[in-house]
C-alpha cells in the first residue's frame, strides 16, 4: 500500500515558526484521512525525522521558510530542490535538517518518490507570539495546496460533515502586537 | 601568534552552537562556546496554570521533548508536595528509560561515530574478514558477511554516484582517522542498524505516551494511562507485551553492539583518554524513583569537586536541599541584563544583545553554577558519582567496559582516565547498559504492581493560593535538567529551566572560570588546524544540544512555485 505523510514542522512557542503545526491541526479538524495517510504535528524534529520519512511513497511538509519573499508568501519546493542542500558538519542533534534526513533515507534505499515542502514565509519568531496576520492569511491557501497535492497523487480525503474543534492550545492571543524579536530572527 | 578558528557551520538553521578556538603551535590555546539564539521561552509561562506548563515546556526542544515535560510536572508536584502513585512512577520511568536509550544510540552512531569512522575507507574492506573480526567481539547475530556486504554496497553506491550525499563534508582521509577498513565497515553497518533500534525505543515512548514526539499522557500528580489488563484500548497485557518485546530488542542492541563498538573505538584511539578533560567538577541528581514520595531511586546522584572521586557527596532525593540551595545562573558573559548570579526561583531572562565579544558578552547561554563553580553534567558525571558511591549497577558495567577495552587492546583503563573525551563516550555506553537493564526491571515492577490489583495512576493536585516554590529534576541523557517554578494565586509567577547543555556549554563566569566545553578544548592537539576534527571529537563527546530550535527552512535551492496571498 502506498503511504503518505503530511507533517507540520516548527516550534509552536516561537510565533510564525508554529505555522506548520497550526495548519496540521486545522486539517485534522476539518478533514478525515484514510489509513494510508498519516497526518502529524512533528514539532522540531531532528534525526527522528529519518524514520518518519523512510519507506513512504509521498511526503508533504508544511513549515516556515526564510526565502526572502514577503511574509505570508507560500513557496513550494520539491525533492530535488531539497536534496541540493548539502549537509554541513553535525555539531548538535538539531543540525540534521529536512534535507539531511531525506539524504539518509535515500542512502538507505527508502527515500520517498514524491516530496513537497509547502513553505510559509514567516514574519516574527518571537517566543509566545501567535501567528502574524500575514501568516494567518496564508493558512487557508497552504491547506488548499496540501489537499491539491494529495488529490494529484491519488490519496483520498473527505471533508468532515461536522468539523471538530482544532486543538491549537498554544495560540492564546496573549502577545503584544508589536514584534521586537531580540535575536533579530 | 595565535590564530582563531570559528566553527559555526549551521548557517541554514537559526540558533546553534558556535565554537571559537585560538590555535598556537598546532594546539588549542583558548576557547569560547556560544549559542547563537535567544532562549527566552520561559517568560511565556508566567501567568499560566501550572498544571498546563508541561505542554509548553516540552516544546522547548524538538530532540528532548519528553524530558522537559517530565521535569515540569515534577517541579509542580514538588511545589504542591504531591505524591505520585507507583504505577505512574513506573510508567514515567519506562518512558524516560526508552527515551534515553533512543537518545544515546542516536548520539553515538548518527552524531559522533563519523568523527572516528572513515566512511571512505569502507570500499577497501573485506566483508568476510570484518564478519570474522566481529565474531570475536560480540554475539550479535547481525554481523554476517551478507549483512556487512549490503552495508558496503550502500557506501559504494553513494561513492560511485560522484555525489557524497549524506557523507558530504566529513573529514575523510584526515590523519587523525585510524581504524582499519574492516572496523570502519562494522561500525557503519551498525550506524545503519542503529536507525532501526532507536526507532523501536521511540515506539515504546509512543505506546506509553500516546504520541511521540510530544507525549500526551502526563498530568500533574501522575499519568493519564487507563490501566485495564483485558482491554485493547487501555494499557493492557497486549500493549505491555509489545513494550517488553521492543525493549528486549533495544536492550540487546545496546549491550551487544553499542557498548562493544564504544569499547572498540576506545581501544583503538587510547590517546583520547588523555585529551578533553576540562572541568573536573561533576553533578548528577538521583532518578528513577521507586516509591510514591521519592525516597528511593534506582540511579544515584551527588557531586564531585576537582576530580576528587573519594570525596564525592551524595544527594538523598531528586530535590535535595543542597541542590535546591546551591544552583545559580551567571550572566556576566551572556546576552542578558543583570550583574549578580541569581537563583533560578528569582531568575530573570531579559535580553541584552551586544554582539560576539571575546572579553565581554558572547553567548545566549547563561552560566549555571553550583556553589559558584562550573559543573560538568552528563553520563560521565552520572557514572563517576555512582562509581564513587559504590553503586552496584554502575560498577558492574564500568568494570565490564574496562575488561572489554583490555581484551581488545591490552590497555588498562583506570577510573582516572575517564576525565577525557573517550571517558565521556565510555560513560554514556556504560549508562546505556545500566538503563537497558533497568528497562526490564521497571517493566516487571509495573506488571507486578498492576497484578496486585493496584490500578491507581493519578493523585488530584490542589493549588494553594499562597506562594509556593518547587524544583523538578530529571537526570536526562545529556545530564542534570531542573525546572524551577514559583506559583502564586494558582498561577505561575516565575519559571526557569536550567538545562544540561547550559551547564556544559556555559560561558565564562564572574571569576573568569571557563565552562566545561571551553575548558575541555584547551591543549587539544590539531593535526590540521584547517580541518579541526579533534575539536569536534571533544565537543561531540558531550552530546551538545542547543537552543531548542527554530527550524525555518532556509533554502538555497530552487523554488518551484510562489503562491501570492492577497
Amino acid at each position: 500500500m502506498k503511504t503518505a505523510l503530511i507533517a507540520g514542522i516548527g516550534n509552536v512557542l516561537l510565533g510564525d515558526d508554529g505555522v506548520g503545526p497550526y495548519v496540521i491541526r486545522l486539517l485534522e479538524s476539518q478533514y478525515s484521512f484514510r489509513e494510508n495517510v498519516e497526518i502529524v504535528d512533528l514539532g522540531t524534529p531532528a534525526l527522528d525525522l529519518t524514520h518518519q520519512i523512510a519507506g513512504r511513497h509521498a511526503l508533504i511538509f508544511v513549515d516556515s521558510v526564510a526565502s526572502g519573499d514577503p511574509p505570508g508568501t507560500i513557496v513550494l519546493f520539491q525533492k530535488a530542490d531539497m536534496l541540493r542542500e548539502m549537509p554541513a558538519q553535525r555539531v548538535d542533534p538539531h543540525s540534521p535538517a529536512l534535507s539531511e534526513c531525506l539524504l539518509t533515507a535515500e542512502m538507505l534505499g527508502a527515500g520517498p518518490e514524491h516530496v513537497l515542502l509547502v513553505g510559509v514565509v514567516g514574519e516574527c519568531y518571537e517566543p509566545g507570539r501567535e501567528l502574524s496576520a500575514a501568516v494567518r492569511r496564508s493558512v487557508e491557501p497552504a491547506m488548499a495546496t496540501i489537499l491539491q497535492e494529495l488529490d494529484r497523487l491519488g490519496f483520498e480525503v473527505e471533508k468532515r460533515p461536522f468539523p471538530v474543534e482544532p486543538s491549537i492550545w498554544w495560540d492564546t492571543q496573549r502577545s503584544d502586537p508589536k514584534c521586537s524579536c531580540p535575536s533579530g530572527t | 601568534m595565535a590564530k582563531r578558528i570559528t566553527i559555526d557551520p549551521i548557517t541554514r538553521i537559526e540558533g546553534h552552537l558556535r565554537i571559537d578556538v585560538e590555535v598556537e603551535n598546532n594546539a588549542v590555546s583558548n576557547a569560547w562556546a556560544s549559542c547563537t539564539m535567544w532562549r527566552g521561552i520561559e517568560k511565556i509561562l508566567r501567568g499560566r496554570d501550572p498544571r498546563d506548563a508541561w505542554l509548553f515546556t516540552q516544546r522547548f526542544c524538538g530532540v528532548c521533548t519528553t524530558v522537559h515535560a517530565m521535569a515540569s510536572v515534577r517541579a509542580v508536584e514538588d511545589a504542591l508536595k504531591l505524591e505520585v502513585p507507583l504505577n505512574a512512577q513506573y510508567i514515567r520511568n519506562l518512558i524516560l528509560i526508552a527515551h534515553a536509550l533512543h537518545d544515546h544510540i542516536v548520539h553515538f552512531y548518527h552524531l559522533s561515530a563519523l568523527d572516528w569512522v572513515d566512511v571512505m575507507q569502507i570500499p577497501k574492506a573485506d566483508p568476510a574478514a570484518a564478519s570474522k573480526l566481529a565474531e570475536t567481539l560480540s554475539p550479535w547475530t547481525r554481523n554476517s558477511r551478507n549483512e556487512l556486504k549490503a552495508a558496503q554496497d550502500r557506501v559504494n553506491a553513494v561513492a560511485a554516484s560522484g555525489q557524497l550525499g549524506i557523507f558530504t563534508n566529513g573529514y575523510w582521509g584526515h590523519p587523525a582517522m585510524r581504524l582499519s577498513p574492516e572496523v570502519n565497515l562494522l561500525a557503519f553497518s551498525h550506524y545503519v542498524q542503529a536507525l532501526e533500534y532507536q526507532r523501536k525505543a521511540l515506539q515504546v515512548v509512543g505506546i506509553l505516551g500516546s504520541k511521540t514526539p510530544h507525549i500526551q499522557n502526563l498530568t500533574v500528580g501522575g499519568v493519564a494511562n487507563a490501566i485495564d489488563l483485558d482491554s485493547q484500548s487501555a494499557l493492557g497485557m497486549a500493549q505491555l507485551e509489545m513494550i517488553r518485546e521492543l525493549l528486549s530488542q533495544v536492550v540487546r542492541f545496546v549491550q551487544q553492539v553499542y557498548f562493544v563498538d564504544v569499547c572498540a573505538v576506545a581501544a583503538m584511539y587510547p590517546e583520547w583518554f588523555k585529551i578533553g578533560s576540562g572541568v573536573r567538577n561533576y553533578l548528577a541528581v538521583p532518578d528513577l524513583p521507586l516509591d510514591s514520595h521519592g525516597s528511593a531511586y534506582d540511579l544515584p546522584g551527588g557531586y564531585i569537586r576537582n576530580g576528587d572521586i573519594a570525596g564525592a557527596k551524595s544527594f538523598q532525593t531528586a530535590s535535595d536541599p543542597v541542590f535546591r540551595q546551591s544552583v545559580s545562573e551567571d550572566v556576566i558573559h551572556a546576552y542578558y541584563q543583570g550583574e549578580k548570579p541569581l537563583h533560578p526561583w528569582v531568575g530573570e531572562t531579559e535580553p541584552e544583545f551586544t554582539g560576539w565579544n571575546a572579553d565581554g558578552k558572547y553567548s545566549w547561554v547563561k552560566g549555571p553554577r553550583f556553589n559558584g563553580e562550573p559543573m560538568q553534567v552528563g553520563p560521565l558525571a552520572q557514572v563517576l558519582v555512582g562509581y564513587a558511591q559504590g553503586h552496584a549497577l554502575t560498577r558492574k558495567y564500568a568494570n565490564l567496559a574496562i575488561e572489554k577495552v583490555a581484551a581488545i587492546s591490552k590497555i588498562q583503563v583506570t577510573p582516572d582516565m575517564l576525565h577525557s573525551t573517550l571517558g565521556r563516550h565510555a560513560a554514556r555506553a556504560i549508562r546505556a547498559c545500566m538503563l537497558a537493564e533497568l528497562a526490564e526491571k521497571h517493566w516487571q515492577l509495573l506488571v507486578d504492581n498492576i497484578s496486585k490489583g493496584d490500578y491507581t495512576v493519578h493523585n488530584q493536585p490542589v493549588l494553594p493560593t499562597h506562594e509556593v516554590q518547587g524544583v523538578g529534576t530529571h537526570e536526562a541523557p545529556r545530564g542534570t535538567l531542573s525546572h524551577w517554578v514559583v506559583i502564586e494565586d494558582e498561577k505561575i509567577k516565575n519559571y526557569q529551566a536550567v538545562v544540561p547543555s547550559t551547564w556544559n556549554a556555559s560561558p565564562r563566569d564572574q571569576a573568569g572560570a571557563h565552562g566545561p566545553y571551553e575548558a575541555s578544548l584547551l591543549h587539544t592537539p590539531l593535526a590540521r588546524p584547517e580541518e579541526p576534527l579533534e575539536v569536534l571529537r571533544t565537543v561531540h563527546s558531550f552530546d551538545p544540544c542547543m537552543a531548542c530550535a527554530c527550524h525555518a527552512f532556509d533554502p538555497s535551492g530552487r523554488k518551484i512555485g510562489v503562491v501570492k496571498v492577497l
